[in-house]
């Protein structure tokens, strides 16, 4: 029956069996998920590309790493022994012997064992062993640096200079689990999709975040009020480029427009800026003529009086620095820069002019007069920005931005490091010919491989800081705008957390700190670039982003050299033609050159041209160049064709309708092209390209919500988040993770629904969560407000059951006690004799928890202060415990021991992992896929639960209310199409924009559910768990995916009756971790004021908090002047009575006031002199008696009264500033 | 410097009830290799020269309530 055999074997959906079998038998060569290796190649491949054996295509360049690149741009520095003759040629000293010092090449080796280490049979490191004994994943660098003495090159004289140790990318040229398949990664301990991109810093998996920055060579216009500020003259409008040299460090120049027609350049040196009237540059560059300089920028276009009116002005007010010629002009800034610049001082300062524009304007070119033309081009647009007839480009739109890779970066700090060693190696030399003690010989080569050797040239641990940190220590800044905030940690919380953390791309530091709220706008320029909906909502929402599924980020280089002779060949005119005219002309660049100018409908027909011979591999056209080819508009973006063949661009690809090819799509030319999404859209004459899938827009987590179509937004916004707070599977080497804190789902499922691309990012090998029958019903109250209905049952069998593990580490070196300096440690692993080990009676109670040799047993059982390891001081013979820090009871899952970097150091670092149980409690968060989070509120038993015509249950309850407001009608589909999807045995696809208006998901679902003998809307009579009666509506019950997240009661609850307090204040303390209270603040006091629940408030900010009694002087209203006599002996003992309160206590100041005030009546009686002073004789002052202090209590009369203590702080604080605080006592 | 941590070791179990002298087995993180370590020996596995060790699970009795 082949009709019937068919219709048996049905093809499988969910792939079990096939997956069992790879995790089994992981594939020997290559990987099960090779689209996990293809996401991360912009990190890793910009890390390769810093070798000469990168692998990657040439391009146009000889295939050289960026280092050798940066190696060249540095150059060489140069000393003079001083041994010279004076004279006119060798400045006022005379300058001798040339000394000159260069890095020749630098090499990073794969991390390996160090030779100290002669027994290890394995030379390579793996990055398990640097993750699991908590150090870094580091290769060994080492710079060849030589010298020549007057010119001559001599083969010796040189020196290999060891850099220390480099943190090295996982899985990039330099490691030593590139490109292995799953089955031998699974051997060396890591995960079988292991895909790297990180480094291993101190046992942390570090990266480096991608980081917007403004597309490189392209001059975009600004308008920001701000540059008015500069200084006088100046306006808002500037345009501006970033220059990217070879080496992938750039510079960025800004010509500024003057409000009296001219322009100045800006750049910065050294964090310092500078700014160069432009006229001075365009002459020193070609040293171009007047005429010249006039003709190139008005392009024929005499008419425009606009245009004629400001290059006079340019023109004419450059006449007052008399200089005319590009020599003088050479000269001049040479003869400016000399101090700053620290070149060799027997440069001229033409040279050293000549240098300068080199090293700072328009780095990108190589050529004076391509630099020449590029800035007439600047010139021209900023002066059509300021006339209004094209407009000013949006900085925060990604049609001008591209993204900073990890590698360039890491290559970038590495150059400057390289440079300033050798810096200061030029400046040692430099000192010691100053201070000629002993007299400098350059023959010597000792003596010059004796600084060499002095200097710090430690780069490793430079670079292992700034991945520890993100903190970028640079004299020049890089041309970034943060100094921090570059790396991240790629914590492996859950699968779907762990690999968008290499997909975030963030926007920088500079705007998070902005007011303004313009940056973070989603543009739809950004349209299949950076996903609109994968992004944190609060401080960082719009600035972290994360790209989309299918944007790529171009990393090889392409070779484009043959591009302007193919231009020229079909009609665009080359740039050196001087019968231009501007007003038809528009601008063809490539990659930030001028080659050439075309008519607008030539230069449209050279893009379309371009396009199809780049999709279909013909005249060498990369596929990866970006034709960006903006049309003539008024006054709209500045029009031209701009190619792009450069690194770093974002890029996607899209079909071309016109041949049917894959063709990709850069973010500066997508703006002007007509893309359809799906092809029933496809608008004949308009279209010219289609999406591949209509989803490509959305992240891979934004992909990953099934029937995202159906919600709200914001709602899968939320779902991206709660996504990656999800308890799951965060690895399947969890044995070899050392992860401070890890959060494992022990029941992981796959889910029922899932869209397509499921299967193709490996989640079913990291489940995030259950399937879970739901019910959509208010049953028993409580599930108000979010709350939601675990089902007793469901729990007991295991419904998101978890597990965190914790690590603890016991690094003996740290201890108290340690030998700091000794090489032989004083500290051991171990119990001594003071333990008792002997069974029986008297034996040491750690001997539950510890074996013979101080580490404890794995399986045992602790609780917080127990001891997990004990350790002998060799000095005291004490034995000494560490204990368990969780305040929850764990189990010891692992004991690692961790040996020195050469293997001959003993036992002195300790790994312990625990393993604490979570299974679900009240208080613990669930969620939906579909942003519907929830606090489970009761487990009901399930006798009590309602119950189908079935007899089903539902695992989970949640409220209706639920769903009308946050219209997440995602969740009601996904329960259906669960629903029907298990009933069926189908894994249902939940692929976004799937279905349609006439093609309705309610209908599809509904009819497999009637299939299956349900109602076809899914809802179902349901019946009272407690009465056993049919509710009177029927109930909507499916089956959902559901996610347990990682906020758990247990890691929050805060609550305190008594406890420690502020040893200052004697308040209670705050802070969890310190068993502290809650703020009851000045809001809160306010309504129970507002309440006049007065005892409330008496209890909560008295009596709970920091109640006192005091003694107060009834006289003075004092509370700081108390004294106690003892009166226990007696009131004889002094001799003279003394006023005190019952219990000997007394005023002190108003003691001592109305002694005084004896002493002087006593006085007066003796000299018989008038004892009322003060009042002259005759004159009575009227005062209330209440008022006249000093009463005759003499001090003695005092109360207790009930203050906060803080009131006596503060009247002690104030007594010390000299203010008596005085209180009335009634 | 071996020397007195010998003592220390025998003594340790010698000086109480005499107890037989057992070494600890860990296990190589590498090869997987037993490896017999005394108190204050480097951390290195005899057979491959890795410098982690795990320490083998407990034989004693281990109980837990399921709750």
């Amino acid at each position: 029956m082949p009709d019937g055999s068919q219709k048996s074997r049905r093809q499988p959906t969910f792939n079990t069996i096939q997956r069992e079998e790879s995790f089994k038998n992981p594939p020997k060569t290559g990987s099960t998920y090779p689209i996990l290796n293809e996401f991360v190649t912009p990190h890793i491949e910009s890390f390769n590309a810093l070798f000469d054996d990168s692998g990657l295509p040439k391009g146009d360049g000889d295939g050289r790493g960026l280092l050798s690149l940066g190696l060249k741009d540095i150059g060489e520095r140069v000393v003079f022994d001083g041994s010279g003759e004076l004279g006119t040629e060798s400045g006022q000293r005379g300058w001798g012997n040339r000394l000159s010092i260069w890095i020749e090449e630098v090499s990073i080796a794969p991390p390996r064992v160090p030779d100290r280490d002669t027994w290890s049979t394995e030379r390579k490191i793996f990055p398990t062993e640097a993750r699991e004994r908590l150090t870094s994943y580091r290769g060994r660098m080492q710079a060849k640096v030589c010298w020549s003495i007057n010119g001559n090159i001599h083969p010796d004289q040189f020196v290999m200079r060891d850099c220390g140790l480099v943190p090295i990318m996982v899985r990039s040229v330099r490691c030593n689990i590139r490109n292995l398949p799953s089955a031998e990664l699974v051997r060396r301990h890591e995960e079988p999709e292991e895909f790297g991109g990180y480094f291993i810093i101190n046992g942390n998996e570090r990266l480096i975040r991608y980081l917007i920055l403004p597309r490189r060579n392209h001059v975009t216009s600004l308008l920001r009020p701000s540059f008015a500020n500069r200084g006088p003259s100046y306006t808002q409008y500037a345009v501006q480029i970033r220059c990217v040299r070879p080496d992938q460090s750039s510079v960025t120049n800004t010509l500024h427009y003057l409000s009296n027609g001219s322009a100045m350049l800006r750049f910065s040196w050294r964090k310092q800026e500078y700014v160069i009237p432009i006229m001075l540059i365009l002459k020193a560059l070609i040293g171009a003529s007047d005429r010249e300089i006039f003709d190139n920028i008005m392009m024929q276009d005499y008419e425009n009086t606009f245009l004629t009116d400001r290059v006079e002005l340019l023109l004419r007010s450059f006449k007052m620095y008399s200089l005319y010629t590009g020599d003088q002009c050479l000269e001049y800034l040479g003869d400016k820069f000399r101090v700053v610049l620290g070149m060799p001082e027997d440069w001229t300062n033409q040279a050293l002019g000549a240098w300068l524009i080199q090293k700072m304007v328009l780095v990108h070119l190589e050529l004076a007069r391509d630099k020449f033309r590029m800035l007439v081009f600047m010139l021209r647009k900023l002066y059509s920005v300021v006339s209004s007839s094209c407009c000013a480009d949006n900085p925060d739109s990604p049609q001008h931005q591209e993204v900073l890779l990890p590698g360039y970066l890491y290559g970038m700090i590495i150059k400057e490091r390289l440079e300033e060693a050798l810096n200061q190696v030029r400046n040692q030399i430099a000192t010691d010919v100053r201070k000629e003690e002993p007299p400098v010989d350059f023959l010597d080569k000792r003596y010059i491989t004796k600084v060499i050797v002095k200097v710090n040239w430690d780069i490793g641990s430079k670079m292992s800081s700034f991945l520890a940190t993100g903190n970028l220590v640079s004299p020049s800044g890089l041309d970034l705008q943060q100094a921090s905030g570059f790396t991240i940690v790629a914590e492996k919380l859950n699968w779907m957390r762990y690999i968008s953390h290499f997909r975030c791309i963030h926007r920088g530091a500079f705007f998070a700190q902005l007011k303004t709220t313009t940056v973070r706008k989603l543009l739809p320029e950004a349209w299949g670039f950076l996903c609109p909906v994968h992004t944190p909502d609060g401080s960082p929402c719009g600035l972290l982003n994360h790209l989309s599924r299918t944007c790529r980020i171009v990393t090889a280089p392409l070779s484009v050299a043959e591009i302007p002779a193919l231009l020229a060949a079909h009609g665009m005119t080359l740039a050196f033609s001087s019968s231009i005219d501007g007003r038809k002309s528009l601008c063809v660049q490539l990659d930030g050159r001028v080659i050439g100018w075309a008519r607008q409908s030539v230069a449209q027909q050279l893009a379309t041209n371009l396009r199809i011979w780049k999709t279909e591999g013909r005249h060498k056209v990369p596929l990866d160049l970006e034709i960006g080819f903006v049309p003539e508009s008024k006054g709209g973006q500045y029009p031209g064709l701009f190619l792009f063949s450069t690194r770093a661009r974002m890029m996607r690809p899209v079909k071309f309708i016109a041949n049917g090819r894959d063709d990709q799509v850069g973010s500066f030319e997508q703006v002007y092209m007509n893309i359809a999404i799906k092809p029933d859209e496809v608008e004949p004459d308009v279209s010219t390209h289609v999406e591949h899938a209509p989803t490509n827009f959305l992240s891979i987590l934004a992909n990953l919500t099934p029937f995202s179509d159906f919600n709200q937004s914001p709602r899968n916004i939320y779902q991206c988040q709660m996504g990656k707070q999800t308890m799951g599977t965060p690895s399947t080497a969890l044995q070899h993770r050392t992860d401070n804190k890890l959060y494992r789902l022990q029941t992981g499922q796959t889910p029922v629904v899932r869209p397509h691309l499921h299967n193709t990012y490996a989640m079913d090998s990291f489940p995030n969560g259950t399937n879970a029958i739901v019910a959509v019903i208010s049953y028993t109250g409580y599930d108000m407000e979010d709350a939601m209905i675990l089902n007793k049952s469901a729990h007991e069998r295991g419904f998101g059951y978890g597990t965190v593990y914790k690590s603890q580490i016991i690094d003996l070196k740290e201890m108290r006690g340690a030998a700091k300096s000794s090489a032989s440690p004083t500290l051991h692993f171990g119990l001594g004799h003071d333990v008792r080990t002997a069974e029986g009676n008297g034996q040491h109670t750690c001997c539950h928890f510890l074996d013979k040799d101080g580490l404890p047993f794995i399986g045992t059982k602790v609780d917080s202060g127990d001891p997990i390891a004990a350790y002998i001081d060799e000095i005291t013979g004490r034995t000494r415990f560490v204990k368990y820090k969780g305040d929850e009871q764990g189990i010891v899952d692992g004991v690692r021991m961790l040996g020195g970097d050469a293997g001959d150091t003993e036992l002195q670092k300790l790994h312990v992992t625990f393993r604490i149980t979570r299974s679900p409690v009240i208080g613990d968060k669930f969620s939906s896929r579909h942003g519907q989070k929830g606090v489970c509120s009761q487990k009901w038993p399930a006798v009590d639960m309602p119950f189908s015509e079935s007899g089903m249950q539902p695992d989970v309850i949640i409220n209706p209310h639920a769903f009308p407001s946050r219209m997440t009608i995602g969740m009601l589909v996904e329960s259906m199409a669960g629903k029907a999807g298990a009933m069926h045995g189908l894994a249902q696809d939940a692929t976004p924009f799937q279905f349609s208006e006439e093609d309705r998901a309610i209908d599809y679902f509904g009819e497999q559910l009637l299939a299956a003998g349900y109602n076809y809307y899914g809802n179902e009579p349901m019946y009272s768990g407690i009465t056993g009666q049919e509710f009177a509506a029927d109930i909507y019950i499916g089956v959902v995916y559901y996610q347990r997240l990682r906020h758990m009661v247990l890691d929050k609850f805060q609550v305190r009756t008594t406890g420690p307090v502020d040893p200052v204040t004697r308040q209670p303390v705050k802070g969890r971790k310190r068993a502290g209270g809650i703020r009851f603040g000045e809001m809160e006091r306010d309504a129970l004021i507002a309440h006049g629940t007065s005892f409330l408030l008496q209890d909560r900010l008295m009596n709970c908090s920091d109640y006192s009694t005091a003694w107060v002087c009834r006289t003075c209203g004092s509370l700081i002047s108390l004294g106690y006599d003892d009166i226990s002996l007696g009131e004889s003992s002094t001799g003279t009575m003394k006023a005190t309160g019952p219990g000997g206590e007394y005023c002190r100041v108003c003691r001592a006031v109305a002694e005084e005030d004896d002493e002087r009546a006593r006085q007066a009686l003796a000299t018989g002199q008038n004892p009322d002073r003060s009042l002259l004789p005759g004159v009575k002052v009227a005062i209330p008696s209440s008022n006249v202090l000093r009463s005759s209590s003499k001090g003695g009369d005092l109360d207790v009264v009930a203050v906060p203590y803080v009131f006596r702080y503060l009247c002690a604080e104030l007594a010390a500033m000299g203010i008596a605080v005085s209180l009335e006592v009634r | 410097m071996n020397q007195p941590g010998q003592q220390t070791a025998h003594a340790g179990s010698g000086s109480f009830i005499p107890a037989p002298r057992q070494d600890m087995e860990y296990i190589c993180a590498d090869c997987g290799a037993k490896n017999e370590i005394k108190s204050r020996e480097p951390i290195r596995c005899r057979e491959c020269g890795h410098r982690i060790m795990y320490k083998k699970r407990t034989k004693r009795m281990v109980q837990f309530e399921a709750r």
